[in-house]
């Protein structure tokens, strides 16, 4: 605690030394929103230009920026919006909020000059992926249903382990490292139907921003990646509705004010069709999900607005009678805006947030449920204090109560006696300083720290082992096994179990040679104290999260990037470059044959390891004209290794062990060696445009067998050492079109149609090659499993 | 048994797109294969004790047969006397197959350990005997999990109290399934077990219930898993499932202590006595 106030001293004392002219300066501040709706818009640049100085709104909208006395030019754009350019004279501190047209309400023409995707030269910000959600809508999708995390797979260094895979893999990171937030609240589970579709109703979204490395200090709690989600918040000019019909889902979204340009609301719901996404279902079966999305929001003042925000969705399935199964995320939160200057903006967040897996088997006679809630408290203050100064502080509190699980019997004849596995408790606390400088007119630089603590609190048991190793190696079989507790006690709730207490310095740079050519570099520390427990290749949603505590430390990350970024050609082209380096310790593992599920001392089959990445990303993109779209290419390498753990003296000589897989590096499941997306989107005119994708990545490690035996009749393969071998490469071309019908007039209703065709070619990727005997000739067979074919999908989206 | 139930909506998504390919898989060094599970019925009064042993190949190759120099049963606790000694010595009846008859009493109590030589090394194992129960009842039912075509049998047993159980069942056909008592510690479990086929009427089956240790249940969960139905992105790393029977050659305690630098000293196979029963199941 003392070096970080130490360090926070420092940081304070450069900030009061930076140099400071004797001029008077006054102070621009506000808002920028959507005309049409009143809707904020967040990351909308303001940029003066005789300073070469700017700023971006926030999250909610809101930016201030202090000049020196004088007239000014301020140019404020958005990506599909209209440029607004203001001349202002600073003479006095002003309140400014200013309003967007969208373009295409606009303009005839349809190419769009104004509508670059340009890159930030100036801001030390780097490794950010941000889709544009118009741009989502138009990707081709398997079923046609628009996906956030689908589409974010395209950009470089974002795969997943394949198709039908849940979550994504960030850097060569494993998916439990991203921090998910939904309106600032942690979404546990992003996926629906085990990974085919994102939990995120693309109506609803305002806003996405994917950080794969330089995470400011604002966020922690993740190793690999923070995904910040943002909802609309509600039309408070007019009431609107927008909805979808399509092969999976259909959606549809009211909003509206509730006190004109005050208050309003939000009301989005998603459903996917049971009978039709399965056939093969009958009658008996069902397998279907929903969301929704609400939003209330309330502007009290000029200084202070509220809104209140929730989420729900549930996944069911059920098969006859004898299998039933419901999960998903729920969030509700209620935040504050307060501006207590027009320099000084602060957030203050109160989330809950859980996930919920429950399960009901007949044919056992058991019924399931499981969880992990939390309850997040957060103070969040954004300094502005100069042109040239950006300050952000804040504190955060989180509670955590993990289920494991809770088993019962489901009726009365059921042999399953009840029983609650140990419940686990948990706080994690941060406290964290961010701070924005411009140096020089070339260097610019965010730098911050978080301190971070995690308390494990106590449980109603846990147990105690000899040695404290709760994982048994045996040095002639060359096998871990789960060791014996010698006890357990009972230590109450209010006791801490662990405590753990880290330093996360961040810190990035960018360099600018000149108005379109910078290099940025960034070195990122951050902890994860919370590990979701899973040994498959992909997370599956009754998979549980545990907290760090006696047996399970947490995972540390330091990553280091560094990358070439230039706008060329008049903005018309965008290059990002960027190499990176991750290296994560205590990466858990899992002893051979650990079952993770039910099992009230999951430290006996787990073992702390290593992870680390690398890799070089390249994004080309494309911004100008009636082509436009992007090439990403990603070279990287993803492993990780469990050596034996430190031998120590028993008897005068030291017990070595061989580590999981003998110790040696193993490529993670999501290591993808190259990875190749093509995505161009051709607007033929204002009826049509057409997309298409293509993307090649590099077949995912697998194991085929070395050799087969028998065991009481039972053809196992035998494996040798894990990964070493590949499943053929992946590669797919996908396209699509929207016919967008001439608009009536005189009438509201507006709408288009999205037709696709997913794997044009039909290709059969290989999903896995699993290896078995068979059942009725006894011969030994690889089989290919592959999940989609060529799939075609229309969609019919509305607005009114 | 559980995490594979718990995916079956998985299963049903990734069912209709299987097909056979070609793979060429990699070789690795020969390795012996040792299947000594010593089934023990306790209603007779003598045991007939059979080992399978063989040598690994490819994996799509032939599993070849190989012959030892020796292999024997030592009950340690046992007082070894001419007329009944301590150590059982089994012989080779057909390629690859060892073969001796002992009393059940041989088998029932003490540590038992299990030797034998092959192509001059020497390979352990040591084990005890674990008791099962009996199968109370076995039914054919007509639910259905995977599809259509399933063919459901509900299995009834008594679980012992006060004390942790494993269980093992052969439900004939080469199909397996594992289970220990946490939940049903105690108690009277019934459940149903469901194969992926329709098997025709009149159609019989035997179905065994083993006991098991820790260990072995460990081994019978990692070769069920490794033997059967891998499902996609949610299959668990592949590992060599390593079992009970190790190699000993050269372990002197002064240069070789271990066999931690020599991971390529072991046998594949395990070697458990355990107890049997046995039901008969008409489709």
């Amino acid at each position: 605690m003392l070096s970080f106030l130490r360090v926070l001293s420092c940081i304070l004392c450069l900030l009061l030394t930076s140099p400071t002219i004797a001029q008077q300066k006054f102070t621009l501040s506000g808002s920028v929103t959507e005309a049409a709706s009143n809707e904020t818009l967040i990351g909308v640049t303001i940029v003066v230009p005789e300073l070469k100085t700017g700023v971006t709104t926030n999250e909610y909208g809101f930016y201030s920026l202090t000049l020196p006395e004088g007239q000014y030019t301020l140019r404020i754009s958005y990506l599909g919006y209209q440029d607004v350019v203001n001349s202002i004279t600073f003479d006095s501190d002003q309140k400014i909020n200013f309003k967007l047209a969208e373009l295409v309400e606009q303009l005839e023409e349809v190419v769009v000059s104004d509508d670059l995707k340009r890159i930030d030269i100036r801001e030390p910000q780097m490794s950010v992926s941000t889709l544009d959600i118009r741009t989502i809508k138009k990707i081709p999708v398997v079923l046609g249903e628009a996906d956030v995390i689908k589409a974010l797979l395209l950009l470089p260094g974002i795969t997943n382990a394949g198709e039908g895979a849940s979550g994504f893999n960030v850097r060569g990171g494993s998916v439990d490292q991203n921090l998910i937030l939904l309106d600032e609240a942690t979404i546990f589970n992003a996926s629906h139907l085990f990974g085919f579709f994102s939990v995120f109703n693309p109506d609803a979204i305002k806003d996405i921003k994917l950080f794969k490395g330089g995470i400011p200090s604002r966020y922690g709690g993740r190793v690999s990646s923070v995904l910040e989600i943002f909802q609309k918040e509600g039309n408070s000019n007019e009431f609107r509705m927008s909805g979808g019909i399509g092969a999976v889902a259909s959606r549809l979204l009211a909003e509206g004010p509730i006190v004109k340009d005050r208050a309003a609301f939000l009301v989005g719901g998603r459903a996917s069709y049971a009978h039709l996404f399965l056939p093969l279902f009958d009658n008996d079966n069902s397998a279907y999900f929903f969301d929704l999305n609400t939003k209330l929001n309330y502007r009290i003042n000029e200084k202070n607005n509220i809104f209140l925000s929730g989420y729900f969705g549930r996944d069911v399935f059920s098969i006859s009678e004898s299998f039933q199964n419901t999960y998903g995320n729920s969030v509700f939160n209620f935040r504050w805006n307060h501006l207590f200057s027009d320099k000084l903006f602060t957030n203050l967040s109160l989330i809950y947030s859980d996930y919920y897996y429950g399960l009901e088997l007949d044919f056992v006679g058991f019924r399931w449920n499981s969880g992990i809630q939390n309850f997040n408290l957060k103070y969040d203050l954004k300094h502005y204090v100069g042109e040239d100064l950006q300050i952000n502080y804040g504190l955060n509190n989180i509670y955590y109560r993990f289920n494991p699980g809770k088993i019962e019997p489901n009726d009365a004849d059921s042999g399953i006696l009840a029983e609650q596995l140990i419940q686990k408790y948990a706080n994690e606390s941060a406290a964290y300083i961010d701070v924005q400088q411009n140096v020089t007119d070339h260097l610019s630089v965010e730098y911050g720290l978080r301190l971070s603590h995690f308390i494990r609190l106590g449980q109603d048991e846990i147990n105690v082992y000899e040695n404290n190793e709760p994982v048994f190696f045996d040095p002639f079989l060359l096998i871990y096994q789960e060791a014996d507790p010698i006890g357990i006690v009972t230590p109450g709730r209010s006791e801490s179990l662990a405590t753990f207490t880290n330093l996360e310095p961040r810190i990035s740079a960018s360099f600018a040679f000149g108005p379109d050519t910078s290099v940025k570099a960034s070195y990122t520390r951050l902890t994860q104290y919370l590990h979701l427990l899973s040994n498959t290749s992909s997370p599956t949603p009754l998979d549980v999260w545990t907290p760090s505590g006696p047996f399970v430390k947490p995972q540390l990350l330091d990553q280091y990037a560094l990358g070439y970024f230039r706008n060329f050609s008049d903005d018309a082209y965008t290059l990002e470059t960027e190499v990176f380096y991750k290296d994560i310790q205590n990466r858990i593992d899992y002893i051979d044959g650990a079952n993770l599920i039910a099992n009230n001392a999951i430290e006996q089959v787990i073992l702390n390891g290593h992870a680390r990445a690398y890799g070089l990303e390249i994004l080309l993109r494309k911004n100008d004209g009636r082509l436009q779209g992007w090439l990403a290419y990603t070279l990287s390498r993803s492993e990780q290794r469990t050596p034996g753990r430190t031998p120590k003296s028993d008897n005068g000589r030291s017990n070595m062990e061989t580590g999981i897989n003998l110790g040696e590096w193993y490529f993670t499941p999501y290591d993808k060696t190259h990875d190749i997306a093509l995505f161009g989107s051709f607007e033929l005119n204002k009826k049509w445009d057409f997309n298409a994708n293509f993307i090649f990545q590099t077949g995912q490690p697998t194991n085929y067998p070395i050799g087969q035996f028998e065991f009481q009749g039972l053809t196992v393969p035998y494996y040798g050492l894990r990964n070493k071998e590949r499943l053929p490469d992946y590669h797919r071309f996908d396209i699509g079109a929207t016919l967008t019908p001439k608009e009536k007039e005189g009438r509201k209703w507006r709408s288009e149609w999205v037709f696709s065709i997913y794997n044009l070619y039909s290709r059969r990727n290989a999903a896995s090659i699993n290896f078995r005997q068979n059942q009725d000739t006894g011969v030994n067979e690889a089989i290919r499993t592959s999940i989609f074919g060529i799939i075609p999908a229309v969609t019919y989206n509305f607005k009114f | 048994m559980l995490k594979k139930i718990l995916l079956l909506p998985m299963a049903f998504l990734l069912f209709s797109c299987e097909d056979v390919i070609e793979v060429d898989t990699p070789s690795g060094e020969p390795l012996l294969i040792v299947d000594a599970l010593i089934k023990i019925d306790i209603s007779s009064p003598s045991q007939l004790v059979s080992v399978r042993v063989g040598l690994t190949s490819t994996y799509f190759g032939e599993v070849p047969v190989t012959s030892l120099e020796q292999v024997t049963i030592t009950n340690v606790d046992m007082e070894s006397t001419f007329a009944n000694p301590n150590t059982l010595i089994l012989l080779e009846t057909q390629p690859g197959i060892y073969e001796a008859v002992k009393d059940t009493s041989f088998f029932t109590s003490g540590e038992l350990v299990f030797q034998l030589s092959h192509n001059g090394r020497q390979y352990f194992a040591r084990t005890h005997y674990i008791p099962t129960v009996p199968i109370d009842d076995i039914q054919k039912g007509d639910g259905s999990l995977f599809g259509e075509d399933d063919t459901e049998v509900i299995v009834r047993f008594t679980d012992v109290a006060e004390r942790e159980d494993f269980y093992i069942f052969d439900f004939d056909f080469n199909e397996f399934l594992v289970t220990e008592d946490t939940f049903y510690q105690g108690q009277e479990f019934e459940f149903s077990y469901f194969y992926d086929r329709d098997l025709e009427a009149g159609k019989e089956a035997t179905i065994r219930i083993w006991g098991a240790d820790e260990g072995f249940y460990n081994y019978m969960n990692k070769l069920i898993q490794q033997g059967g139905e891998l499902m996609g992105p949610f299959a668990t790393p592949a590992a060599t499932v390593r079992g009970n029977v190790f190699d000993v050659t050269g372990l002197d305690n002064v240069d070789i202590f271990d066999n931690v630098d020599r991971p390529e000293a072991f046998a594949l196979g395990y070697f458990a006595v355990v107890q049997e029963y046995t039901s008969q199941i008409e489709f």
